[in-house]
């Protein structure tokens, strides 16, 4: 009993659109990526590692997630994942900061060191950070919902664990978005990115509030599908809600007409990219001292794999604007960030 | 009669749990609107439950840290079988219900043959029962939920009262003539209570802890599965977030983590209470890191007057501590 028919499909559709480039046949390149826990999220990096594998003839690429969402459990598989022969690491770290020293243990050992979906705290020996620009999303996202409920709105933002730095990102995002948009955040529930407490308070605050908000914006996973779930629940097409990442619930919901949109994110494009690039790493080519990396709060090394809107025009061919993100990044990725002998 | 009544251990909880109620109901009027009724007996009739699932386990006097990983491995187990096999909903609940005791009687097989605490076997076995459900899922929900089972997860009776509260009311009836009515039941209290003495008094001490681990198992797997009713889909992180709620409310509820004394009315005014907090916090827009300081604040307070209460009792008794 596994379960995988939908992301493969969806990410094999992906992969037929994104372009695969030079090939290090017989790579010596065992790359392992390393979520921070296990999260619906990073689904997509399986898939993406076995497809960067066989397109760039890597000896491996594989998927290792930490039980549970703690940094020591993440540097005990690190540090075994070195002893069983993986010579690159791609690791969303469980802290910025935490994760420094482990992830400069591995670049110590000779292997390239890639954060993924989630930066390090600058100095570090990441070579650099790819990954969702959040507060961008969040921003983007408001904005889409905003336009849709005009000045004076009033919205909820339901956001994720507070542990996470982007989470403040988020929430600063959303509350610049209301601001210029000449609307009020009325209420931020956070530390609900897990199903049991984001049904008790989403539905909580609904049943108390749901007359006094105009929209919901949601930049977490699981407050986004919980969230799809309770406005259908309670029926209620008034309320406008832009949520994240393509979750089917919350695909169907939009469909359905009880979400307006949702922001889509790039882990396939994270996890596909980031193999083929530390094997190049690997295969002698460096990354240039001029790349045209964005800063951020946490580093000056910032790669963003790309964020989209999708509505309802879109909802069918979600797979297509997550192909078109892939690909544009893919292309021209070794010339603009890389320097090859 | 009412000396009885004031004197157990459920009555505090339920007075504070009664108070909460009036006052917030007074300052918020929102919070007794039916739906929001609906609501809070929604998370109460999971969360009992869970509460329960730690509570057989507090009353042999040990500990049981994979509640929430057998919860959540019935959850994907009774999810999966629905969306894989494509079983039929009771036949996936019965199976699940079934890797639940079976997980829980792994543990009390575990911890009575070997003699190692059960906080360490139950350590190494959330690690197994957790890596099961990641091996299974990987992470990913499964989503094909029946409609009947979605029914059931939201239907209400008058607009109020959840359906997933029948099963939590029986189940609570039920385990409180178990506990506390039949002998089998008193064994598990009594084992709690001095496992010395009960062991010479011919009660099988190995028996009592794997049936409290086998009710423990199947408590938290109809949690799970409740769970997935009520989400709709087969989360792999469900019970993730269990083990504190787990802990706090048998232990508001006037359980002692010494063993053999806990309370089934005390525990539900444990998970009362928990819920309203929870819920207070959303609806007066409190700062979200309050949540876990108020429970580890009102923990702190339970068992303040748990040991309170010991202290009195040992006074009471000629030739106790005094």
């Amino acid at each position: 009993m596994t379960k995988r028919p939908v992301l493969k499909a969806t990410t094999a559709a992906i992969l037929l659109g994104v372009l695969s480039t030079q090939a290090s046949a017989d790579s010596t390149t065992r790359v392992a990526l390393v979520p921070g826990g296990p999260h619906p999220y990073f689904a997509a990096w399986e898939q993406a590692g076995k497809d960067a594998a066989r397109d760039f003839g890597l000896a491996a690429a594989d998927y290792r997630v930490p039980q549970k969402w703690e940094l020591s459990m993440q540097n005990q598989i690190l540090e075994s994942l070195v002893t069983q022969g993986y010579n690159a690491f791609l690791v969303f770290p469980g802290d910025p900061v935490g994760t420094v020293a482990i992830a400069n243990e591995l670049a110590g050992t000779g292997a390239p060191v890639l954060a993924l979906a989630g930066c390090l705290q600058d100095p570090s020996e990441a070579k650099f950070c790819m990954g969702t620009d959040t507060g961008n999303s969040a921003y983007l996202g408001a904005k889409e919902l905003l336009e849709v409920l005009g000045p004076g709105a009033k919205i909820a933002h339901f956001t994720g664990f507070l542990v996470d730095p982007n989470t403040q990102l988020r929430i600063d995002a959303v509350a610049r978005a209301a601001e210029e948009a000449g609307a009020e955040v009325i209420q931020v529930i956070a530390d609900i990115d897990a199903p049991e407490p984001a049904e008790e308070k989403i539905n909580a605050y609904l049943a108390a509030h749901a007359g006094d908000v105009d929209g919901i914006i949601t930049t977490a996973w699981v407050p986004a599908v919980v969230a799809a779930n309770a406005l259908r629940r309670i029926g209620d097409k008034r309320i406008k809600m832009v949520g994240i990442d393509h979750d089917e619930v919350v695909m169907n919901a939009i469909r359905d007409g009880y979400v307006h949109g949702t922001m889509l994110q790039n882990p396939y494009g994270q996890g596909y990219i980031g193999s083929f690039v530390a094997d190049r790493l690997r295969s002698g080519c460096e990354v240039k001292a001029d790349a045209p990396f964005k800063s951020i709060a946490l580093t000056d090394k910032f790669i963003d794999s790309g964020t989209v809107f999708a509505g309802i025009d879109a909802v069918d061919n979600y797979v297509a604007s997550m192909q078109a993100i892939t690909a544009e990044l893919m292309e021209g990725f070794e010339d603009t960030y890389l320097t090859c002998s | 009669m009412t000396q009885h009544i004031t004197k157990s251990d459920w009555f505090g909880p339920f007075v504070v749990s009664v108070a909460a109620i009036i006052v917030v109901g007074i300052l918020k009027p929102s919070f007794l609107t039916p739906f929001n009724i609906q609501i809070l007996l929604l998370a109460i009739s999971v969360n009992a439950l869970v509460a329960f699932a730690q509570m057989v386990i507090i009353g042999i006097g040990q500990m049981n840290l994979s509640v929430g990983a057998i919860g959540g491995l019935a959850a994907i187990s009774f999810a999966g079988m629905m969306e894989v096999w494509g079983l039929p909903w009771p036949i996936a609940a019965m199976l699940a219900l079934a890797v639940g005791l079976l997980a829980g009687v792994l543990n009390g097989a575990l911890v009575a043959l070997t003699g190692v605490s059960a906080f360490v076997i139950t350590l190494a076995t959330l690690s197994v029962f957790k890596g099961i459900n990641l091996g299974i899922t990987e992470a990913q929900p499964f989503y094909e939920i029946p409609e009947a089972v979605k029914w059931i997860g939201n239907a209400s009776l008058f607009g109020t009262i959840p359906l997933l509260f029948f099963p939590f009311a029986i189940t609570a009836i039920a385990l409180w003539y178990f506990l506390f009515r039949l002998p089998l039941g008193r064994t598990i209290l009594a084992v709690g209570g001095n496992s010395h003495a009960a062991e010479l008094s011919g009660i099988s001490v190995p028996k009592a802890e794997i049936v409290a681990h086998a009710i423990s198992g199947v408590l938290a797997a109809m949690a799970g599965i409740m769970l997935v009713a009520r989400l709709e889909l087969g989360q792999p992180s469900i019970g993730d977030d269990w083990l504190i709620l787990s802990f706090a409310a048998p232990v508001i509820g006037g359980a002692l983590l010494t063993g053999g004394r806990i309370s089934v009315a005390g525990t539900c005014c444990g998970v009362v209470i928990i819920a309203i907090i929870t819920q207070v916090l959303v609806l007066f827009n409190i700062d979200p890191f309050l949540v876990q300081v108020v429970l580890g604040l009102l923990i702190l307070w339970a068992v303040g007057v748990n040991r309170l209460r010991e202290i009195r009792g040992q006074r009471h008794v000629p030739g106790g501590a005094a």
